[in-house]
């Protein structure tokens, strides 16, 4: 097994090298350098996949990541490189041990809103409806922009030895590419257009959350994430065509895998951080109370309710009654994923929010 | 239960959001290649304006709320500084050529190869590894920093990170499936002024990024026929080539829209290009560059091993030339191929010389 080894010149010589003639002789030091020979990963049944790779020291993966340059896990770093300067460089700032799996997952079952989507299906709608389905598909493609910024905010800043975190971001940064343009396409595809920009006080919550990343997923994967999911079960449920179907299930996808890498790296982060419980517990306090600000916008309501009744006419009935139930099924959702991660709210728990808890449910 | 439910009593709505929207009545209809970005840029909602005050995150053509917190910081906010024409076709185009390292590679073709040229194999991925992040990084950076007014070439930028993810994984599953390991890093991809990652223009960035960098690159991968031992690394480099043919069109074509449209840059740029020239033959993030490890191993593959030294030599050295010809043809093609006739550039005087 080698050590670090000394940076050398790119090339070695005094006099000026003309660089489409000259042939040095090779002086081949690299060869031999490695802390592991002799590794053989062999493709599964599904192939050759990301975890597959962590064996031997290829798969031990430090608590700290001091190495600030793109020294890949297991490779022979040189020493004296410049830093590129990664700022998260603790495992439990960034860590779930489903990130490779997600990962794959996720390119397993990719989509193209373009050609995935029967657009053809999509027929006239009251116009109403029309109007309150291109108000929702505004505000959810403006979510999308926010899961994009969010995330390429941070990822760049993460540390090169927990790379299957890296890439499995890469992969949710996509998928919300993906999103921001299919909830566009519908909105410009049936007589409509876009409506009004979001209320954006979740929005602005996700985006200045920049005390570390396990702040973010919380507000964008548990709090953000878990409430768009679930209106998204909603809207499939109210479908108007095939169209709508498979953008709504297909996003649906996207979202879980989303909430299985930000459940799993909370849970990571708080049992391996003193004082995590407590810090997500306070994140909470505030994240809910601007939720419930939120929440007090009618507009993103009002859009919904006319599509679950179909139309104006019910809406302040059966539509407001089953956005309730929805925001019953988001709540009883949120708190019962905090729970398992061993956060009980009850302290400061918003009595807006409490309301909820038995509406719709089963 | 088929009971009726009894819903509560009427509530009073809103509805006065109904009267805020933006441009209404659009129709966008699927073309052969169904619902593309290309197919919605109708109306008002395909023209995107030259300077974007746009700081609050909606999407373009939304109706705004006078009320909205600015809170998108976006440091880019003029078209010129990002646009591209065709950023909606390459896109798309990622979106339906994505692969899959796992199952699109056909791993089980590698079989046991010499030492000397596992070895070769494992310090090139090891580099490839190291250095194709840097692809992803960087961008990730400028999206966030870019304002959604130009949703399409930050799309573009969003489908380049995930596709240089899968480019960092395949090289490290290459390293690891064949008895071989991991090697020595380069250290080339450090944060040194000139660098791609320290750039704080975007032109400059993708100047170095997309035209030279991901340009020397993209020639490599495409005679990747000359260095696999088999059909899995001949689908490596097959796939990943695809991939960079767009990352470099991306840069060939943004370098375009800023030629034509931002003249008072044009001396600016040219002194990128100078950095990037120099850069491409240093040969820090370009394997068929100068004297490093990766080239070694790169002239190792190409000559079959080791005692053929320098037959992988004059290969490598006809791929040098090669990479040098199609940077010059992509930075003609943008409108800054003056330097290649005034003498600015070294990179004609060099290959006239090698020729001769
Ligand atoms: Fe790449
Ligand atoms: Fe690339």
């Amino acid at each position: 097994m080698t050590e670090k080894t000394a940076a050398k010149p790119a090339a070695s010589s005094d006099r000026p090298v003309d660089p489409m003639a000259d042939r040095p002789a090779p002086n081949l030091k690299w060869m031999g350098i490695t802390h592991q020979w002799g590794t053989r990963v062999k493709p599964g049944k599904h192939g050759l996949r990301l975890g597959d790779l962590n064996v031997g020291i290829y798969g031990e993966v430090p608590a700290v990541w001091n190495d600030q340059t793109r020294n890949p896990r297991g490779a022979v770093a040189r020493r004296g490189i410049p830093p590129v300067g990664y700022a998260i460089r603790d495992k439990a700032d960034l860590w779930a041990d489903s990130a490779a799996d997600m990962y794959e997952e996720a390119i397993q079952r990719r989509w193209a809103p373009a050609v995935d989507v029967p657009w053809a299906s999509i027929a006239p709608l009251p116009d109403a409806v029309e109007q309150a389905v291109c108000q929702v598909m505004t505000e959810l493609s403006q979510y999308a922009n926010v899961d994009v910024e969010a995330v390429t905010h941070w990822q760049h800043q993460m540390a090169y030895g927990y790379h299957e975190v890296k890439q499995y971001l890469a992969t949710v940064s996509f998928d919300a590419a993906r999103h921001m343009e299919v909830f566009r396409k519908r909105a410009l595809c049936n007589g409509g257009g876009l409506g009004l920009e979001g209320p954006g006080e979740v929005n602005r919550m996700i985006l200045e959350s920049r005390g570390g990343w396990t702040e973010t997923v919380l507000y964008l994967f548990l709090m953000r994430g878990l409430f768009t999911q679930t209106l998204l079960r909603y809207l499939e449920q109210h479908a108007h065509n095939h169209a709508e179907r498979a953008i709504y299930t297909n996003c649906i996808e996207d979202k879980a895998r989303h909430l299985t890498y930000g459940i799993d790296h909370l849970w990571y982060a708080i049992n391996h951080q003193n004082d995590q419980k407590l810090i997500v517990n306070q994140l909470c306090i505030i994240g809910e109370r601007i939720l419930v600000r939120e929440l007090k916008d009618p507009v993103l309501r009002e859009a919904l309710a006319i599509i679950f009744a179909g139309g104006i006419e019910h809406a302040s009935g059966k539509g407001i009654a089953t956005y309730e139930q929805m925001l019953g099924d988001f709540v009883r959702r949120y708190l019962d994923t905090l729970k398992w991660l061993g956060v009980e709210r009850t302290i400061l728990f918003p009595p807006e929010l409490a309301g909820y808890v038995g509406k719709g449910a089963r | 239960m088929s009971e009726a439910r009894v819903w509560p009593a009427e509530a009073d709505l809103d509805l006065g959001w109904m009267k805020q929207r933006g441009e209404w009545g659009m129709k966008a209809t699927p073309s052969k290649q169904g619902l593309t970005l290309a197919d919605i840029q109708i109306g008002s909602y395909g023209d995107p304006v030259d300077r974007s005050d746009n700081q609050t995150g909606r999407p373009r053509g939304a109706a705004a709320r006078p009320n909205s917190y600015r809170i998108g910081g976006y440091a880019v906010v003029n078209k010129s500084e990002i646009w591209l024409e065709n950023a909606s076709f390459l896109y798309e185009e990622a979106l339906q050529r994505q692969w899959s390292s796992a199952t699109d590679v056909p791993w089980h073709t590698i079989k046991p190869l010499r030492d000397d040229i596992e070895q070769a194999q494992c310090q090139l991925a090891t580099f490839l590894t190291e250095v194709e992040f840097v692809a992803g990084d960087v961008p990730a950076r400028w999206i966030s920093n870019t304002t959604p007014d130009y949703f399409e070439p930050r799309q573009c930028l969003l489908a380049q990170v995930m596709d240089e993810s899968r480019h960092m994984d395949v090289f490290r599953k290459r390293a690891l499936a064949n008895g071989g390991g991991l090697m020595l890093t380069s250290g080339g991809t450090a944060g040194v002024v000139g660098s791609i990652d320290l750039a704080r223009d975007f032109t400059e960035m993708s100047s170095r990024l997309h035209i030279s960098g991901e340009g020397a690159v993209l020639t490599i991968f495409r005679m990747g026929e000359l260095m696999a031992y088999n059909d899995a690394e001949k689908a490596i480099y097959r796939l990943c080539a695809q991939d960079e043919a767009r990352h470099v069109a991306f840069g060939v074509m943004h370098m375009r829209y800023m030629h034509e449209t931002a003249p008072e840059r044009h001396e600016e740029i040219q002194c990128y290009l100078d950095e990037a020239e120099r850069q491409i033959l240093a040969g820090s993030q370009n394997p068929a560059g100068n004297q490093t490890d990766a080239s070694e191993a790169l002239a190792i593959l190409l000559g079959g091993g080791k005692d053929k030294y320098d037959d992988g030599l004059n290969k490598l050295l006809a791929i040098r030339k090669r990479q040098v010809q199609e940077y010059i043809k992509r930075v003609r093609s943008t409108g800054f191929g003056a330097r290649f006739d005034n003498g600015r550039s070294q990179l004609t005087e060099m290959l006239n010389q090698a020729a001769a």
